[in-house]
């Protein structure tokens, strides 16, 4: 990887490139925007349609439980992937098994484990800040770029190819169970096995995605391109592509912004993904208003 | 008919479904007979969509539910009703794309599922709409395209939970003259629940009374000429329910 970063960042010293790419800090984050763009926002698209906003907001903030569980255990303060993957899928699986068989509201029930999962995981990070400096956690909660490394990188790239395989085979089933499960399950969809394979899908993409957008902004990227891209699509295709389109320019709109004025990744991510949404929604707006006056 | 009653596409023997402790439905055996158009008649609450349910697999039951398949096996379902989010950028021909095609929609729709969708709508009467979305359907529209998504491919079993609720008056006429086309066509048996009493008198071959267990069951004429029904859905009652 060192050969390549340096032929990027040649290429950023000739003028090719931005200026910016001799870092190769800002490379690896950029190929991990690259990477994270299509991911989330493919995934965005069917959370939205899915009505999975607050369950994507609860996973985040059990992600931060996780690191701290991860780091109780001795995991590297760097790649607490164990306590992340391990206890984000418990909190998954708790909360799709709850949904189903409970009948009190979804929200309701998701309110109950995010509370539960904060709770928890601010309990755990006073734990955790005896053995470290608060800060070193920050880059988990709101992203860093600094502390990306290659091996996430690779993470990323090879959880973006299982995700996408998976999703490719079951994307038909998964939206038209979304649209209605009684239609689905007629078409010979099984309700329960989407309903918690998209939700293990989305967690594991979550848990990839937080050091770089960080644990309690994840949730941005996951509702906001599928928000945006609704102002403008028209069509399935077209909902996907502005989706992927608008989490790509989110993320290296942030990682510019992340860059020139120093500050947390995943802040700078949200701030540029929520301008665009707001850029949608007026766009939307003028459309409806030339239709009705023509 | 008492031939086809021999042979019946559908069976369901002592079927009972329980909510907490709570019966929705109680000892409910039925036959419907193959290529008849059987419409089952009840109060709201009766457990006429659960029954529906019951009969497509989404609900446990105690019981047995016989289907004696002779051709595809293939159901086709059309739900009593279905919400559409109005700001969801899903076309017409997206959705009836859905079970159409492996490939996921979201990749684009090939040449086949195109001339497919074309097809079936132009079946229902919607030929130009295929790039409309969902959410702009009126609710005729929206039921036409739930019926030409059931009827391809073709259903040996067609079930329909109140397809004329909330349709205007041309609306319902079309779907009336759809059902009995099909039913004319003998190759799909249709069971269907409503609360159009008229309707039913001009459409239906067997009617079942139910109200959470089997009040009457039999030809229109003798059905629909008991007192017991009067009371339980005056005659007149029409869409929207009970009175």
């Amino acid at each position: 990887m060192t050969a390549f970063y340096e032929w990027i960042a040649a290429l950023a010293r000739q003028g090719v490139l931005p200026s910016d790419f001799q870092y190769p800090f800002l490379i690896r984050g950029f190929f991990c925007v690259l990477v994270l763009a299509p991911i989330l926002g493919g995934l965005s698209h069917l959370v939205v349609t899915r009505r999975m906003a607050f369950f994507s907001a609860a996973l985040g903030q059990a992600a931060l439980t996780g690191v701290a569980i991860g780091l109780l255990l001795g995991e590297p303060l760097n790649a607490p992937y164990g306590g992340m993957f391990g206890f984000c899928l418990l909190a998954t699986l708790g909360m799709v098994f709850v949904k189903r068989h409970a009948t009190l509201p979804p929200d309701t029930l998701i309110g109950v484990f995010h509370a539960l999962t904060l709770g928890l995981g601010l309990c755990l990070l006073v734990a955790v800040t005896r053995q470290f400096n608060v800060h070193q956690v920050e880059s988990v909660l709101f992203g860093s770029l600094l502390t990306v490394t290659d091996a996430d990188l690779a993470l990323l790239v090879a959880v973006g190819i299982i995700v996408t395989a998976l999703l490719v085979r079951q994307y038909n089933r998964l939206l038209l169970d979304s649209l209605n499960p009684p239609l689905a399950s007629v078409a010979g969809a099984n309700s329960a096995f989407l309903e918690y394979f998209f939700a293990i899908l989305l967690t594991v993409s979550i848990i990839v995605s937080l050091k770089i957008i960080g644990a309690l902004l994840v949730e941005a990227l996951i509702v906001v391109p599928a928000a945006a891209a609704r102002n403008i699509a028209h069509g399935t295709r077209s909902y996907l592509a502005w989706s992927v389109g608008v989490a790509f320019l989110a993320g290296a709109g942030g990682l510019g912004i992340s860059t020139k004025l120093l500050v947390p990744t995943g802040g700078a991510v949200v701030l540029a993904v929520s301008v665009i949404f707001f850029i949608t929604l007026a766009i939307s707006r003028f459309a409806r208003g030339r239709r009705a006056t023509a | 008919m008492s031939d086809r009653i021999d042979s019946p596409l559908l069976e369901i023997e002592h079927l009972a479904i329980r909510r907490n402790l709570e019966a929705l439905l109680d000892d409910v055996s039925l036959r419907v007979a193959r290529g008849s158009l059987h419409v089952i008649v009840g109060p709201n609450g009766a457990g006429k969509s659960t029954l529906l349910s019951a009969v497509l697999g989404l609900i446990p039951f105690s019981g047995r539910i016989i289907l004696n398949w002779s051709r595809s096996g293939a159901i086709g379902y059309v739900p009593q009703s279905f919400p559409v989010d109005p700001t969801l950028p899903v076309t017409v021909e997206d959705f009836l794309a859905l079970t159409r095609q492996r490939r996921p929609i979201c990749l684009g729709l090939s040449a086949t599922t195109r001339r497919t969708v074309v097809g079936i709508l132009a079946r229902v009467g919607l030929s130009g709409l295929e790039r409309r979305a969902l959410a702009v359907l009126s609710g005729g529209e929206l039921r036409r395209v739930l019926l030409a998504h059931a009827l391809d491919p073709e259903p040996e079993l067609l079930i329909l939970d109140e397809p004329t609720a909330g349709l205007d008056e041309t609306a319902g006429q079309w779907l009336e003259d759809t059902l009995t086309t099909i039913k004319r066509e003998g190759r799909t048996t249709i069971l269907m629940v409503s609360h159009d009493l008229d309707q039913v008198r001009r459409i239906a071959d067997r009617v079942t009374i139910l109200d959470r267990r089997i009040v009457a069951e039999g030809s229109v004429a003798e059905v629909l000429a008991t007192a017991s029904i009067r009371d339980l859905l005056p005659v007149g009652s029409s869409r929207g329910g009970r009175r």
